[in-house]
């Protein structure tokens, strides 16, 4: 840790030109390669960009990609990219002939990161990656997600580095079916989710009502938000719910689903956050990390779809993160 | 749509002139509480539900050898005795509407659903009817998003807006309307799967609908 402290680079950015290559096909597809480049402009050229560090992903082994997922989907998904489609399952799920590799190196970018995380090679991580993962279900690719990043890096977590109680913090506009899928049965981890309200909003999970079973009673926390609500709603929420459940959990390490589609100005969903917010959410989730993990804290790009929200979002995000720990 | 898709089939019934203390034992072994009497054939007589059998119970205010005396006449009070005869009953052809008419018209709990000679099939609960909608209404499926659209009333609305969606591959996999008659506004409501929702938001107004998004109290500005 010490040499760490003597650097000013302390948020390691994990990002491969490879994500560019995942083409969802043109038309009205929002979520497209420039995604990536607006965010790196906005890192390399804006006010952090003598606090980063970037590093490179590996594709992600298939044995921590079936923490999750089954053979069978591994397979099909494989075999619909070579084979030349353009979808899998649904026209949002647009795939290119590359995605399937792609796909490996996004979930990848996770468990770089808490590599370097634990072998104290890095301070901050934020994995800049696409296609996204917080839909995708064992089986089933579903909102433009193929591979569950988040879920798969808990795995990684708890089992190779033996940190037993993971928590996800998903701030993303849509709630991660995925990661709730991955959890609900299970006591060593939490998922807390703030999003819009399912009656109104894709996927249609993530009502309060779903709170885990069984074992894992409890550690889902599903925080809707009724469309146009914005900043006051959220801060309210993290201020009361997130930071009780939190306190009651007793996280060993805490991954954020990081979306940026409740921003006002994405139309893919009706929240209606300010850049700000993403500062504060930065900020408060340091201040977690500080009381609970040893900062042990990895960030994974999910959502967001608005080419100036997006990166303003992240770089104010980061600036957040960066300033309480 | 229809009751024997969703109803619980072969259901656990009794006969009439088997005894209280029977019925006790197979409403309190199992997840339910209602149970059709039938006769030998199987045709339903009456029902009894667990109210039934504590209606028929002592009072608590009596000492307890009264108590004890009048369990004891209880226990062996036959089954006819306290079932109720003015049941309503479901068929196998029955719908889900059918259903929710006949809960509405009285506050019971589960129907019995006869086939064509009378006899018990099986058991539709209010329970299975809140299930069947949920299913049949796609909530909670994964990947769908519910829409609404004010509706304009007029015949034709309905078909453009189908073929606004085809034309768009949006698939959908529900659609309802309210007609503006009662407290509901005239609105179109519809299940669609497709995460890219703005998407389908600026094809639909494109073709003259005005979508309508539900907002939050307590914060009045639409989202940009
Ligand atoms: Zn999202």
């Amino acid at each position: 840790m010490a040499a760490l402290y003597m650097t000013n680079q302390l948020i390691t950015i994990i990002y491969d030109s490879q994500f560019l290559k995942h083409d969802t096909g043109g038309g009205e597809h929002p979520e497209v390669a420039e995604r990536m480049q607006v965010i790196e402009n906005q890192l390399r050229n804006g006010a952090l960009a003598s606090s980063l560090l970037y590093e490179q992903p590996q594709p992600a082994d298939r044995r921590w990609l079936l923490t999750f997922h089954t053979e069978a989907w591994l397979f099909r998904f494989e075999e619909a990219t070579l084979s030349g489609r353009t979808y899998i399952g649904h026209p949002d799920n647009q795939i290119g002939f590359e995605t399937y590799d792609i796909a490996l190196l996004s979930a990848g970018a996770g468990l770089k990161g808490i590599d370097l995380l634990e072998q104290d090679s890095a301070k901050l991580v934020f994995c800049t990656v696409r296609p996204p993962g917080h839909h995708a279900e064992p089986n089933v690719p579903l909102g433009f997600c193929f591979l569950n990043n988040c879920a798969i890096a808990a795995r990684y977590w708890q089992q190779k580095y033996k940190r037993r109680k993971i928590c996800v913090f998903d701030f993303d506009a849509h709630h991660g079916n995925g990661i709730q899928a991955a959890f609900e049965e299970d006591a060593e981890t939490l998922y807390i989710s703030i999003h819009e309200h399912p009656s109104f909003s894709y996927p249609g999970t993530g009502f309060s009502e779903e709170e885990g079973t069984g074992d894992g009673k409890g550690t889902i926390l599903n925080i809707p938000l009724l469309p146009g609500a914005g900043d006051e709603q959220v801060i309210a929420s993290l201020e009361s719910e997130v930071e009780e459940k939190l306190a009651w959990f007793q996280p060993d390490a805490i991954i954020i689903a990081a979306g940026f589609d409740a921003h006002r100005l994405d139309d893919m969903s009706g929240l209606n956050y300010s850049t700000d917010l993403y500062h504060l959410l930065g900020l408060k989730i340091a201040g977690w990390t500080k009381k609970y993990t040893e900062g042990r804290l990895l960030s994974i790009l999910e959502g967001g779809y608005h080419l100036k929200a997006l990166p303003e979002s992240v770089e104010a995000y980061l600036s957040g993160l960066l300033a309480e720990l | 749509m229809f009751i024997h898709y969703y109803m619980t089939p072969s259901p656990v019934t009794i006969q009439a002139h088997m005894y209280i203390a029977e019925a006790r034992d197979l409403l309190g072994h199992k997840h339910f509480r209602h149970l059709p009497v039938v006769d030998n054939d199987g045709r339903l007589q009456g029902m009894i539900t667990d109210r039934d059998l504590r209606s028929a119970d002592p009072s608590t205010v009596l000492n307890a050898d009264e108590r004890q005396r009048i369990l004891d006449r209880v226990q062996k009070t036959k089954v006819k005795a306290i079932m109720s005869t003015d049941y309503l009953s479901l068929k196998t052809v029955s719908t889900l509407d059918d259903a929710l008419l006949l809960f509405e018209k009285k506050p019971v709990g589960a129907l019995p659903v006869l086939d064509s000679a009378g006899k018990v099939v099986g058991i539709f609960s209010l329970d299975d009817l809140t299930r069947a909608y949920r299913s049949l209404f796609g909530l909670g499926e994964k990947g769908s998003v519910l829409i609404a659209i004010e509706n304009q009333t007029d015949s034709p609305s309905l078909s453009r807006l189908v073929q606004v969606l085809e034309e768009h591959n949006v698939l959908f996999t529900r659609l309802v309307c309210s007609d503006g008659k009662g407290k509901e506004p005239a609105m179109i409501y519809l299940r669609i799967n497709t995460c890219n929702i703005p998407a389908v938001h600026r094809a639909v107004e494109k073709a003259g609908f005005i979508v309508h998004v539900p907002m939050s109290a307590s914060q009045g500005q639409p989202p940009a």
